[in-house]
This record gives structure tokens, C-alpha cells and sequence, in this order.
């Protein structure tokens, strides 16, 4: 007769079974990439899927978090980068197949402040102003955004004076999210997160030439269990079907 | 209603259950045991056991989930052993399941000792006085009769495993269609700043760990209050 | 043939001292209460273990503390009732008595039907052990050791806590079972009448020492002495150093 036991052994096979042939079974490219190439990544796999590519499975965040996560052994193929630095450190490591290390795509910087009576900042001294109470940026001594926004506002000479007002946040995303929410007078971040927000106005631009250099590199792992799919993924988003998502997206192409 | 659960959502919220689950159960025998030989029995070193059992629930959760991925993270101390059988442990629902099994285990442990400790000893020993053995005393006399305290700690580590967060986001990340939790995708959604895709999570997180503690306390635990 | 050789048992007041052999189909055991007669019970049944001494039961050496030789309780064969019947609360009445069978250590269906015959079980096998009156408690917790086929049984008390009318009742079950089944018991007595009853041998027992034993038929309950007869089994003294603190 079955006991309460069976029933729990029963219960534990299904579940232990259910779980292991999930969907990670199946031939996927798994891809962790910068938060701020999400919007413009996922519309280029839903692309890359329409002509016959292998579904793509996102892990988007802060480029810091996902280079650990990675030397830390987390399954991935692909790795895309918000700064040439986290790229390095893997390969340092042995993670990545240098071969196939190219960088992809370029950004700039933004001020940005609330749109609905936001502070009033026009230019980057504006930040000094009293009613810029708490600048949200990332985490500035490791995710891309907050590195670069620094090194700006050091070349500036306005840093040593705004650090004070500085919340930093796990993420890009989460600096711009801190704006919309009103937690924040005031963040910098990519011009390309300020174009996806209909919250948040562009308080002031910084140019280019002006600004840090920026560089996403990309490159397959060498633990990747779909080397192939990355390196078409990979193949697919240099591709001018995949750069013209990234332009309208707002991101810079190198030269 | 529908329009409430977007399939992320809902995936999300299965998944949370199904390692949830899957991690009371699998931590439910060693739990079991190592609160039996507390109750039971005395050793020298019984109070170094206590202690470190009590561990997960006292130390903050995050320093749980680093010393876990020191132990299983590729440069860890079992990486290289798990990387020559070709198993993916950090960063997937296996790290998941084993955060989940490490914070709840001292609640289970606890549950089912002072379950135990209430089993009237003489029961025991009249069963052994009519031929039962060790294992047949365990599983007629101790188990049945301690069954309410177990189930109730059952929940309570169910519902712990539920809730888990600190350990889980530095073994397992939150990673979507992965190893993303209800509570980790609560807190992903409210950093960018998309708390309304956060409410439906929050929704039934509560009302899951609702019903479970409620369960657990007022029908099965009836003379033994939690708090 | 129960053998008790040199047994000390430690107790909270005094240690517990025996050494006799029990020969008889029924003893009884008598004594002021704290005399340490539940003590003695649990130490042949193996609940309790002693500082120093042997038990032998038809040969088979039970214990033996100097040889470092303790057969675990549920090997003894020897059934126990106690006081309080300890009935498995969770278990209906039926399956407590079923419970060493199920164990592989019991009996084939007859003397299932057979006990419950003589106990007049019947009318209560399916109900659950707390909604039974204290006599069907204690019929219930010797039926359910004497389905052990124990080859000893011990019974503690066993008409402590009855009303005078389910006294009799009892008695004349504990009766039946003597004339029923041929297996010794060893009993803590608590009355005249069961004495008469039941017993052929009498111990009686005080401050954990062994101070008198007889035939049952010469025992007063009133000077718990005995008329000065001492039964033929009794061949030794207790060799115990000290008696003097008596």
C-alpha cells in the first residue's frame, strides 16, 4: 500500500526530473551582456531568430557582475562587454577565445535629470548647484558606466567636489531608474539609456571628443558549450542587419 | 487577469516553487537525522554541531552564499572536481536549490528536534520491549509521533526557501528563464525601476508564505507557537 | 527459571539489591511504595541498566555487567506491562496489539483471536487507544504484550488505579490469562486479593533490599511477614556486605 513516503520519493523524482531536462537542454547561445545593450540586443535576436537562428538566452547586468560570474564559472558562450577592461581580465584568465575578441560598438555619456521639473543642469558645472542633492552612478570604481562617468568629471576637475553626492547603484539601469523614480536630482549614463526612457530628459550631452573613450568589445568563451552558435550570433550582430539596429538604438560604431 | 502574469512572470513563479520544493525535500533526510541524533542522543562535540547548523540562520545571508561559491565556483574548492565530471553547479537552478537547502536546513533541524524531544521515550522502549529494532522504533513510534512538529517545520523551510535571496543572487545570479527567483526578480524589477512588473511577484510571494506559516502554525502546531 | 545474581542498581535514595532465582509459575511482588519494585521490573526487562550483577532467564544469560554482556530489550522475549499501559497513542487498538507480529517477532492469527478471546477485546479493536475506559487500557496493554509470546511477562501494578468493581473485573481477567496462557509472570502486587489470586510465591521488597519471601498462602498482608515457613527454592543468603543499615 503506498505510504506518505512514496508519495514524497515520487513527488522529488518528478521534480528532480522536470528540472533537469528543462528547456536548458535544448541548443541555445547563452549571452551575457552590458544592461545597457538590453533593448538593442533582444530586438537583434528576435532578428537573428527570424532567419534561423538558435533562440538566444540573455544575462543581462553589470559588466563587473557578469566577468565575475563568469570567472566564477557561470555558463555562458558569449560576452559582451561595456569596457575593454572587464574583457582583458578575462583573458588574463584564459576564459575568452582572443580570436574571436572584437569590439563592436561605442557609446556616449549623458547627464540626465527628471523630466517633470527636473534640476536645472545644463552643462556639467550645473551639477555643483544646491538643488542637485544625490547623483546616481554606477558603482564608479567597477561597472563601465560609473568608471567612465568618473573619469569625466575628474578631467572636469568636478569630481573631487560632487563625490559627496554620489548614490552609486549596482547598474546603469538602476542610476537611470533612481532619476525616474525621483530618488536621484541627477545621473550620467549612456546616452543610448537616456533614448529608451520617457521619463528622464537629456540635461546636457557630452561630446564625444570630450568625453571617455568608450568601446564594447564581444568574444566567445573558451568554456562555451555552443562556441559555434556565439560565433554566428556574434557574426550575425556585425552584420549590417545588426548594426543598423544598434544605430537606431543610438549606439556609435567604430570608425 | 491574465494580463497580470506575463509568461516571464509566471515561469518565474514556477520555477521559485519547483526548487523550492525540490530543495525541502532533498535537505528533508539529512535534516531529519541530524535532528535525531540531537535529540537522541550526547557526544563530545555535540555543542560545536549545534552551532554550526544554527550558522545559516544567524550569519548574513550573503556570507553564506560566498563561502557556497568559494566551495563550488569553477576556481572553488570542488570546481575542478566538478568540472571533470562536466556538471555546472554556480549560476544555474543547482546553485539555486543548494542555497535554498542551506538556509532552511537549521529551521528543519529545529522543528523536528523539539518535535522529537516531545516523543514520550517510554513509547520507544515498549516498542523495543516488543521486538522492534532501531529503524522499525524510528519510522512506527518517533516519526508518527512527532509528525505534526516535522510537517510544520517543513513549511517554515519551504517557506524560507521561498523567500531566499542573499545566498542565492552571489551562487545563482538572476538570470531570467535560469535562475531567476521571485525575490530576485523583486529586486531586479524595482533597481531599474519597473515596480509594476514586480507586484504580481510580490503578490503571491506573500500570499504562498502566507498560507504555508499559517498552515504550519495553526493546524499543526497548535500548542507550540512561532513567535 | 529466573536468575538474579549480585544485582545493584543504582536509585535515587539507595541502590536497588537483588539475588534470588524464581522458579514459580506466578510471583508477586510486595512492598511500601519507592521500595524500588518498578525499579527491579524495568532492570529484568533491560530499561535499566545495573552497576553490577547477572540475570538469567531459562538459561540465557540476559546480562551480565562483570562479562560486559547486555542483550538489548527487544531480544529479551520478555514481556512488559506497565503502569500507565504506555499504549502507542497513535495506534488503534487492533494494530497496538498487532504491533509485535507486524514487528516479525509475533504471533500467527490464532492466538491473536485467541487473546482477544480471553481479554474480551472484541467490541473495541478498531478504536483508537484514547477513547478507551483505564480497564480497557489495561486489558489492551497485556494483551498487547502477551502477543509478544514473551516467555516472561511482567506486570507493574496492574490493578493500581481501579475503582474496587473493575479491580474485580481485572483480577478475574489477570486470572484467566494465568490459566490461559503457561507463561511465568512476575508481578508488583497491590493487594491481598491478588495475592490470594494469582500469586504462588511471594517477594517482598524494602528500601531496595530483599527482606522476606514465601509461599504465597503464608504471607500476611497486614504484617507483610511471612508465618515462618520459607519455600524450598530459597538456598541462598544474599551475600551483600553491608546489611546493617537495614
Amino acid at each position: 500500500m503506498p505510504t506518505v513516503r512514496d508519495g514524497l520519493l515520487a513527488a522529488a523524482a518528478c521534480l528532480g526530473f522536470g528540472l533537469l531536462v528543462s528547456p536548458a537542454a535544448a541548443a541555445e547561445i547563452r549571452v551575457s551582456a552590458a544592461a545597457s545593450l538590453t533593448e538593442a540586443l533582444q530586438e537583434a535576436s528576435a532578428a537573428w531568430i527570424a532567419q534561423g537562428g538558435e533562440p538566444v538566452a540573455f544575462n543581462f547586468g553589470a559588466s563587473s557582475l557578469l566577468a565575475r560570474q563568469i570567472e566564477e564559472g557561470a555558463p555562458a558562450d558569449l560576452f559582451f562587454s561595456a569596457d575593454e577592461v572587464k574583457m582583458d581580465g578575462l583573458g588574463a584568465k584564459e576564459l575568452i577565445d582572443r580570436k574571436t575578441r572584437k569590439s563592436l560598438l561605442s557609446n556616449s555619456l549623458v547627464v540626465v535629470v527628471a523630466k517633470e521639473r527636473g534640476a536645472p543642469v545644463a552643462a556639467p558645472e550645473d551639477l555643483l548647484k544646491p538643488e542637485v542633492r544625490a547623483i546616481a552612478l554606477a558603482e564608479t570604481r567597477s561597472v563601465p558606466a560609473g568608471i567612465y562617468a568618473r573619469e569625466y568629471l575628474t578631467r572636469k576637475g568636478l569630481w573631487d567636489r560632487l563625490s559627496g553626492r554620489v548614490v552609486p547603484t549596482e547598474n546603469v539601469r538602476a542610476a537611470l531608474a533612481a532619476v525616474e523614480a525621483g530618488n536621484a536630482d541627477a545621473a550620467i549614463v549612456y546616452r543610448t539609456d537616456a533614448l529608451i526612457s520617457k521619463k528622464v530628459a537629456v540635461a546636457c550631452e557630452v561630446p564625444v571628443s570630450d568625453g571617455p573613450k568608450i568601446s564594447y568589445p564581444a568574444a566567445v568563451l573558451t568554456a562555451a558549450k555552443n562556441p559555434a552558435g556565439a560565433r554566428g550570433f556574434l557574426a550575425f550582430l556585425e552584420s549590417p542587419v545588426g548594426t543598423t539596429i544598434f544605430r537606431r538604438y543610438g549606439f556609435l560604431l567604430p570608425k | 487577469m491574465t494580463g497580470f502574469f506575463s509568461s516571464e512572470t509566471a515561469w518565474t513563479i514556477w520555477f521559485t516553487l519547483r526548487v523550492a520544493a525540490l530543495a525541502t525535500i532533498l535537505m528533508a533526510p539529512p535534516a531529519l537525522a541530524v535532528a535525531w541524533l540531537l535529540s537522541r542522543k550526547t557526544w563530545a562535540g555535540k555543542s560545536v554541531v549545534e552551532t554550526l547548523v544554527a550558522l545559516p540562520l544567524v550569519m548574513p545571508p550573503v556570507a553564506t552564499g560566498l563561502i557556497l561559491l568559494k566551495l563550488f565556483g569553477r576556481r572553488g574548492l570542488f570546481g575542478p572536481a566538478l568540472e571533470r565530471i562536466g556538471m555546472d553547479v554556480v549560476f544555474t537552478w543547482k546553485a539555486v536549490v543548494l542555497a535554498m537547502m542551506v538556509m532552511s536546513f537549521p529551521l528543519l533541524v529545529r522543528g523536528a528536534r523539539i518535535a522529537f524531544d516531545d516523543v514520550n521515550p517510554r513509547l520507544e522502549q515498549m516498542a523495543r520491549s516488543l521486538g522492534a529494532g532501531e529503524a522499525r522504533v524510528l519510522f512506527t513510534m518517533t516519526i508518527p509521533l512527532a509528525i505534526r512538529g516535522i510537517v510544520g517545520g517543513l513549511l517554515l523551510a519551504f517557506a524560507r526557501a521561498l523567500g531566499e535571496f542573499g545566498a542565492t543572487v552571489l551562487v545563482a545570479g538572476n538570470i531570467p528563464w535560469k535562475t531567476s527567483t521571485m525575490s530576485l526578480a523583486i529586486y531586479n524589477f524595482v533597481q531599474i525601476g519597473r515596480d509594476e512588473r514586480a507586484w504580481p511577484l510580490l503578490a503571491v510571494s506573500v500570499a504562498i508564505c502566507f498560507l504555508a506559516v499559517w498552515f504550519g502554525e495553526t493546524v499543526l502546531n497548535r500548542r507550540r507557537p512561532l513567535v | 527459571m529466573l536468575r538474579i545474581a549480585f544485582l545493584e542498581v543504582p536509585l535515587a535514595e539507595f541502590p536497588l539489591r537483588a539475588h534470588l532465582n524464581l522458579e514459580t509459575r506466578v510471583t508477586a511482588i510486595v512492598g511500601p511504595s519507592g521500595a524500588g519494585k518498578t525499579s527491579l521490573l524495568e532492570t529484568i526487562a533491560g530499561f535499566r541498566t545495573p552497576r553490577l550483577g547477572r540475570i538469567e532467564l531459562d538459561g540465557e544469560t540476559l546480562l551480565d555487567v562483570a562479562a560486559g554482556r547486555n542483550l538489548p530489550a527487544r531480544l529479551r522475549r520478555i514481556g512488559y506491562v506497565p503502569q500507565d499501559d504506555t499504549l502507542f497513542p497513535h495506534l488503534t487498538v487492533r494494530r497496538n496489539l498487532t504491533y509485535a507480529s507486524a514487528a516479525g517477532r509475533g504471533s500467527p492469527s490464532a492466538d491473536f483471536d485467541r487473546v482477544v478471546g480471553v481479554l474480551e477485546l472484541e467490541p473495541v479493536l478498531e478504536r483508537g487507544s484514547p477513547r478507551l475506559s483505564g480497564g480497557e487500557r489495561r486489558r489492551v496493554a497485556l494483551g498487547r504484550a502477551l502477543l509478544a509470546r514473551p516467555r516472561l511477562l511482567l506486570c507493574d501494578e496492574p490493578l493500581a488505579g481501579l475503582h474496587p468493581e473493575l479491580k474485580a473485573r481485572i483480577l478475574s481477567y489477570l486470572k484467566r490469562v494465568r490459566e490461559e496462557f503457561p507463561i511465568p509472570m512476575l508481578y508488583v502486587a497491590h493487594d491481598t486479593a491478588e495475592v490470594a489470586m494469582l500469586a504462588d510465591e511471594v517477594v517482598a521488597l524494602e528500601r531496595g533490599a530483599v527482606v522476606g519471601r514465601g509461599a504465597a498462602e503464608t504471607f500476611t498482608w497486614k504484617e507483610s511477614s511471612f508465618d515462618g515457613r520459607t519455600s524450598p527454592m530459597e538456598k541462598t543468603e544474599p551475600p551483600f556486605p553491608t546489611r546493617s543499615k537495614g
